[in-house]
């Protein structure tokens, strides 16, 4: 397995995210800028500049025509994914942590920090591809159809779980809530991960029933997405800042590492900057791929299950194309159902 | 006389004219269907260098979505604007390949790596390890040892009275032995002492001197004829380093007579042959 590094921000990565056919994988950073990747070679397609803040988050739609980023200059800007261009800005007064398209790619949520009295919010706005050539996409509403407010601890990501159905969040206090996407009430929270240990990320399995978070209370957990029952734990020794889920493996992919402000006086072996595999099933670390200076950020895995891209600390992107030894383990019980 | 205006005279060899003109690139097509392309260039140190390079083109078919096709043509823009297409140097590299293998035991493994970073795979453990014979101690394996007639470990007959016993024996179909014994050996099983590929020398083997402390500088011959005073000698084997060629200090004598052998190992026991005492017993057998 040889990594493509991508070295085209100055300063940490924020989020990185592939798009659904695996071929394109965008970066946020502190830096300003947003990057377009080719996902097989590493070549960089280009860059989206507008922002006048660290972008913190990125989403692009299912049919790849519209890219989301959200930054703490308080917008989300909405691009087009082929020319670079910005078609549409949404202010807000406080930052964007999180934004993400839902499945159909009809509506786009934001979370919204808590801040300067603001609470934190999840806003969702319709989307429009234009007129069917995706000529006219500037013409995008301007207000919100949906603000959620959450009153009790603040949400740090959110998302759509199977068909759009129930906007997933997770919070500061490190427990995990369902809403209504069309009325906004909150069905269901389950203190899932620690109190106040706050939710870094949360990311879907492909069909979007379940979902892993990942917490600074250095576990990860599996949900359910109908019920927000806890259906596995994984457990490491170091705090999480993302953990994915790999299609066609049944594994877990965690990254994480020693807060970003203590790095400088720890070796980069006991920083623990490495992502972690995990058996999704049997919840055992199964290894570990080595590679950050800092910690990992971000990680997410290629929507066919072939490769993965983390973004650390140290501001580099690395793209792992997976080799043969990866698809080939299977534990003793799973090799027995093979041969059945 | 249109071509007038063109100054370059055809007989002139351009190559000559401008010490700075390259070569034209050479394309040659190979048999094996490779392209060889031979090319010139200036180096940094502004010199001419040749770069001959081998092309071998496969064609991959992989099928994409149309949408995926689409989107390979798309310009690039932002700060990549206008640049080339392929990776530029300066925000894409490769890094160190890395071996990444799951398994539940994985901590293991690691700390394995840890302490001996060094060890390689299983080749490079071997690379160094000589083959050694059981026999002779020789750098052969023992099925190649010079002595394996002689010295081999045989399960059955230990004697030379057994052999004759066999002989009756092994002429019928394996009957009354036990053991099989092939066609080609069946009614003269022992009989030609010539045959030697597959026969039984058990009774070598109680004729067979070791001989060591003999000196490095020894010679075959020389053992062949302190030795054969005694009685025939049927061999003599000098065991050799394979590199340097020199003696390693131990020499099988084979006699064709038992008695003869045990006064040679009675006499020869304890002579000081070039500047060293030999050591001279009955060879033991293998097993």
């Amino acid at each position: 397995m040889r990594p493509i590094l991508l070295s085209g921000h100055e300063r940490s990565l924020t989020q990185i995210r592939f798009n659904k056919d695996g071929d394109l994988l965008f970066s946020t950073s502190k830096d300003k800028i947003v990057c377009a990747w080719w996902s097989a070679n590493g070549e960089r397609l280009g860059t989206y500049a507008g922002h006048q803040g660290a972008v913190w988050t990125v989403d692009v739609s299912p049919n790849t025509v519209l890219l989301a980023t959200g930054s703490a200059d308080n917008t989300v800007r909405l691009w087009n994914v082929k020319t670079g261009e910005c078609v549409k800005t949404w202010d807000f007064p406080t930052a964007v942590k999180r934004v993400a398209f839902s499945p159909d790619g009809s509506k786009l949520l934001a979370v919204t920090e808590k801040r300067m009295g603001f609470l934190g919010t999840i806003a969702v706005f319709d989307i429009t591809y234009g007129d069917g050539d995706l000529s006219n996409l500037n013409a995008q509403a301007e207000e919100p159809s949906l603000r959620i407010t959450c009153t009790e601890s603040k949400a740090t990501v959110a998302g759509w779980s199977y068909l759009g159905r129930y906007i997933i969040a997770g919070h500061e206090d490190g427990s995990v809530s369902q809403y209504d996407p069309k009325s906004g009430d909150q069905l269901e929270n389950v203190q899932a991960h620690e109190f106040d240990h706050q939710i870094n990320d949360l990311q879907f399995s492909p069909d979007r029933s379940y979902f892993i978070t990942a917490s600074k209370d250095k576990s990860a957990k599996l949900i359910a997405a109908s019920n927000l029952a806890i259906l596995k734990t994984y457990v490491a020794d170091t705090p999480l800042n993302s953990a994915s889920i790999t299609p066609k493996k049944d594994y877990v992919i965690l990254g994480g590492g020693q807060a970003a402000m203590d790095v400088t006086t720890t070796s980069a072996r006991q920083g623990k900057f490495e992502a972690r595999f995990y058996h999704k099933v049997f919840e055992d670390e199964i290894g570990r791929v080595r590679g950050h200076f800092g910690p990992l950020n971000t990680i997410d895995v290629h929507p066919a299950g072939t490769a993965y891209a983390s973004g650390g600390e140290d501001g580099y992107v690395r793209i792992h194309h997976f080799d043969k030894p990866y698809f080939d383990f299977m534990y003793e019980v799973e090799r027995e159902q093979m041969r059945k | 006389m249109s071509r007038l205006g063109n100054n370059a005279d055809w007989a002139d060899d351009d190559e000559y004219d401008d010490p700075s003109a390259l070569p034209a690139t050479q394309i040659t097509e190979n048999k094996d269907g490779t392209k060889t392309v031979v090319s010139y260039r200036f180096n940094d140190e502004n010199k001419k260098v040749k770069v001959t390079r081998r092309i071998k083109s496969t064609v991959v078919r992989e099928h994409v979505n149309p949408q995926v096709a689409e989107r390979r043509s798309w310009d690039k823009f932002g700060l990549e604007k206008g640049h080339a297409p392929g990776p530029s140097f300066d925000t894409t590299s490769v890094g160190e390949n890395m071996i990444f293998r799951p398994s539940t035991n994985w901590k293991a493994q690691a700390a394995e790596a840890e302490k001996n970073p060094e060890q390689g795979s299983m080749k490079d453990q071997l690379k160094d390890k000589k083959v050694k014979c059981r026999i002779c101690n020789g750098e052969h394996f023992t099925a190649r040892c010079p002595f394996k007639d002689t010295m081999a470990p045989v399960e059955e007959a230990t004697g030379a009275g057994d052999m004759g016993a066999d002989e009756g024996a092994a002429g019928g179909l394996g009957a009354g032995s036990s053991s099989y014994v092939p066609p080609h050996l069946r009614g003269k099983a022992g009989g030609a002492a010539g045959e030697k590929m597959g026969g039984r020398f058990e009774k070598d083997d109680l004729a067979t001197l070791r001989v060591t402390n003999v000196s490095e500088l020894a010679e075959e011959q020389e053992l062949r004829d302190l030795f054969e005073r005694f009685g025939r000698v049927t061999r003599v084997f000098l065991a050799r380093d394979r590199e340097t060629q020199r003696a390693k200090g131990f020499a099988f004598i084979s006699y064709a007579d038992r008695g003869d052998a045990a006064r040679a190992c009675e006499k020869m026991d304890g002579f000081g042959y070039r500047h060293l005492i030999l050591r001279v017993e009955f060879a033991k057998r293998s097993t």
